[in-house]
């Protein structure tokens, strides 16, 4: 018995009622198309090019390879869909055919992401230090001077980074400077050190693209011994080496168009970029702080200073509380801790005999230069 | 023939679709877009059409949506091909003097505006050249960018007049864009003008501005822009902006009734009554939708924290100490935010999908009637287009609709 449904020929917008029919004859049965009423012949669709289309529930929408592109036999009714379908089992083997072509599309896009992602991973810090290369060195400490103008102007209602000691050539500030030159010594870095200690209630160290290190005086008060504040210097100066701030920019750029890949919004607005891309960034920088602290262990190897005392430092001025622990994949650093360790293996065999970073003098000079009282106060561990 | 007769009554379009099956389809799509990697979305924006267009229905005949997810997905690595050169500049003007970065960023953004016009134009062919109705597809003709010039010159002129212009972007864009539509080889026209959105943007504008200057005249003495900003201001900004919300609904409502009436192919016209209440209770809808879901999501997290850290809350007191510790794990309380951020994601796309988006096509499909519908069953079928991979830029910038 025919089969009512509906044919589009895909030529004129037409609509007509038709009945089906299917005959096997020979190897490859065709289905015949007839118009309903005076049973004049519409089409024949051999069965081998016919292939369904998506349609609702209990409509089956069919075309045929060969047909114009939008030529339709459409049946509806649950009962008339399994008979069709009965009929022509080549249907279902090509909706399934085609569902697993789909999947393997799918699972091979999915594959190359997850390629690019874990290159991306892996192959960002190499490739990092190798554009930083090619960045040039003059490029570089202009781009240090805008971030420091930057932070100057939001620091700026305090009156900017004031100098604790504005005279270059005070024994505090040639001791400080003598020191950078000789850590950097044999690094290659182009740049020419620019340290600077300045008043700040924040107590913090850091170093831009460039070759600028700014030393807080908050950080140089909490300062026991030499060690801490020669470790903390060495370890800036290891990122000015290494051109940290440089490659942190390149990285950072790199992941943001990654995240905005990932998630199909390359605006990189949303919090799921943004907390993307800063675990990722967080982990380039947890190495780089890592390469820092062997650089300040380096240093030394030829002065005479623990660069353990490093970490006790930052110890003292933040402690890891749980809630870094707990967020330590989020972190920029590195915990506390595990750097202590570290540094305390690097700097296990250390030749004997070196001289001291700072003689007693200049260290005292240090000390004060930001008008605090030489003498150290004891300090416990606040938290 | 089946449509024998040849008076003409007015065809109402029909919508199938239940929130239901939306719902399943989408739930599913979401999970399957964690082990991808996020790539079944163009899987998800397929199937999502492919519901949509099957279930609008015009004279016992469906919409047809051929397209498939890997055009998607090859449009959008176009799209990167446009997007690494523009990261390339923004790079390099973070790296530039401020004010210098500051003029960059102006000009990328502004270049962005630009874009999003040419990628909404280049979407809404890839959708109509994919829309199939008694076997003969749509089309657009036109040019992407002479699409993006208008709207970023019209845009510039809103901004100048404080908005006023508005009626007359509006109507030109919905002019251009229909006017270069086409169904097979017969073209689309567009009879509207701004004059029919002039009265009610006019109206809403002046309700808006008076609404709004009453809210801030009555918050402003009670001290909430002050700062820090007095809470006891609030309530009457809150009541404003709620009140400036249905205005823009009210507008919304007469924009589409409008503009979509003014659409015409050929004999065939079509009428579209969208009505401003219906559009208010599918946004009270989604409201509620909202806050229903984030209510279970909350009390979700917590069953789910009691039985991870059940001795937290031990004697009905959290100790934060011991909850920490339970935390330890660096991996695993990452692994909970992350869980937890993209469960509230889900929850907030699934209720705009399901009431904003299903929603308003609902209002406007089951708004609509046909007239002269007959006079199409002489379109004729034109060449294939198979000149377009995907929406690419609208992809990436986002701008996407259904």
């Amino acid at each position: 018995m025919a089969i009512a449904a509906r044919f589009h020929d895909g030529l004129v917008a037409e609509v007509e009622a038709v009945e089906l029919e299917y005959q096997a004859m020979g190897a490859v049965g065709t289905l015949v198309i007839r118009r309903s009423g005076d049973g004049a012949e519409l089409g024949r669709w051999p069965a081998n090019t016919l292939y369904a289309l998506h349609g609702r529930r209990d409509e089956l929408r069919l075309g045929a390879n060969g047909q114009p592109a939008g030529a339709r036999v459409v049946v509806e009714g649950q009962h008339d869909v399994a008979r069709v379908l009965a009929t022509l089992p080549v249907l279902t083997e090509k909706r399934r055919q085609e569902a697993g072509r789909q999947v393997r599309l799918a699972v091979t896009a999915t594959v190359a992401l997850a390629a690019v992602i874990a290159a991306y991973l892996y192959g960002v810090p190499l490739l990092a230090s190798r554009i930083v290369g090619m960045v040039p060195a003059a490029w570089e400490a202009s781009l240090g001077e805008t971030v420091a103008g930057q932070m100057e102007a939001s620091l700026g209602e305090s009156g900017g980074l004031q100098l604790c000691d504005a005279n270059p050539d005070s024994l505090a500030n040639r001791a400080i400077a003598r020191f950078g030159a000789e850590a950097l010594a044999g690094s290659g870095s182009p740049f020419d050190l620019d340290i600077r200690v300045v008043r700040s209630d924040i107590p913090n160290a850091f170093a831009l693209p460039g070759g600028q290190v700014f030393f807080f005086s908050s950080l140089l008060e909490q300062a026991q011994t030499q060690d801490e504040f020669a470790g903390v210097l060495a370890h800036e100066i290891g990122h000015v080496a290494y051109r940290h701030g440089m490659e942190q920019l390149i990285s950072t750029a790199g992941t943001g168009a990654l995240i905005g890949f990932i998630l199909g919004d390359m605006t990189g607005l949303s919090v799921a970029a943004g907390l993307g891309a800063t675990m990722i960034d967080a982990r380039f920088s947890r190495d780089a702080e890592r390469q820092a602290d062997a650089f300040a262990a380096q240093v030394a190897q030829r002065l005479d200073f623990n660069p353990a005392g490093l970490a006790d430092l930052i110890n003292r001025v933040g402690a890891d509380d749980e809630f870094a622990r707990a967020l330590a994949l989020l972190n920029t650093h590195p915990l506390t801790e595990d750097r202590k360790a570290a540094l305390e293996i690097l700097s296990q065999q250390r030749p004997t005999g070196l001289e001291p970073p700072f003689t007693a003098a200049e260290w005292r000079a240090i000390r004060s230069m930001c008008g605090a009282t030489p003498a150290a106060e004891p300090r416990t561990k606040t938290k | 023939m089946v449509w024998g007769g040849t008076e003409e009554k007015p065809v109402p379009v029909k919508f199938t679709g239940m929130r239901r099956e939306l719902g399943g389809m989408l739930l599913r799509g979401y999970l399957l877009l964690l082990p991808t990697i996020g790539l079944y979305r163009f899987w998800l924006t397929a199937w999502k059409r492919r519901f949509y267009w099957s279930h609008t229905e015009i004279a016992g005949d469906p919409l047809e949506y051929t397209g498939h997810a890997m055009q998607l997905l090859l449009g959008f690595l176009m799209a990167l091909a446009v997007f690494v050169p523009l990261y390339g500049l923004f790079f390099y003007l973070s790296t530039l003097s401020s004010q210098a970065a500051i003029v960059g960023y102006g000009g990328v953004g502004v270049l962005l505006w630009f874009l999003t016009g040419y990628a909404i134009y280049r979407a809404r062919d890839f959708r109509l050249s994919r829309t199939l109705w008694r076997g003969i597809r749509c089309d657009q003709g036109g040019s992407a960018w002479n699409y993006a010039f208008r709207r970023f010159f019209w845009s510039l002129l809103v901004i100048v007049t404080a908005g006023l212009a508005y009626p007359f972007m509006s109507a030109n864009l919905w002019a251009y864009r229909y006017r270069n539509s086409w169904y097979g080889d017969r073209q689309f026209g567009f009879v509207g003008s701004w004059r029919q959105l002039a009265r009610p943007f006019y109206l809403a504008y002046g309700i808006v501005v008076v609404i709004g200057a009453i809210g801030l005249g009555l918050a402003a003495p009670m001290g909430a822009l002050d700062s820090p900003p007095n809470p006891a201001g609030f309530p009457p900004l809150l009541v404003a902006a709620l009140l400036i919300g249905l205005v823009f609904l009210y507008y919304r409502s007469r924009e589409l009734t409008e503009m979509f009436s003014s659409v015409r192919l050929g004999g065939a016209a079509l009428t579209v009554k969208v009505r401003a209440r219906g559009l208010v209770w599918q946004h009270a809808l989604f409201g509620l939708g909202l806050v229903g879901s984030y209510i279970l999501l909350a009390i979700g997290g917590v069953v789910v924290l009691g039985i991870v850290a059940g001795t937290a809350f031990a004697g009905g007191q959290f100790d934060l100490d011991i909850f920490m510790q339970h935390m330890q794990g660096s991996l695993i309380t990452l692994l909970a935010i992350i869980f937890g951020y993209l469960l509230i994601l889900a929850a907030f796309s699934l209720m705009v999908e399901l009431f904003l988006g299903l929603g308003l096509w609902t209002l406007v499909a089951r708004g609509a009637t046909i007239t002269g519908l007959n006079s199409l069953r002489t379109v004729r079928a034109r060449d294939e287009d198979k000149a377009l991979a995907g929406e690419g830029l609208a992809d990436a910038l986002n701008v996407g609709a259904y």
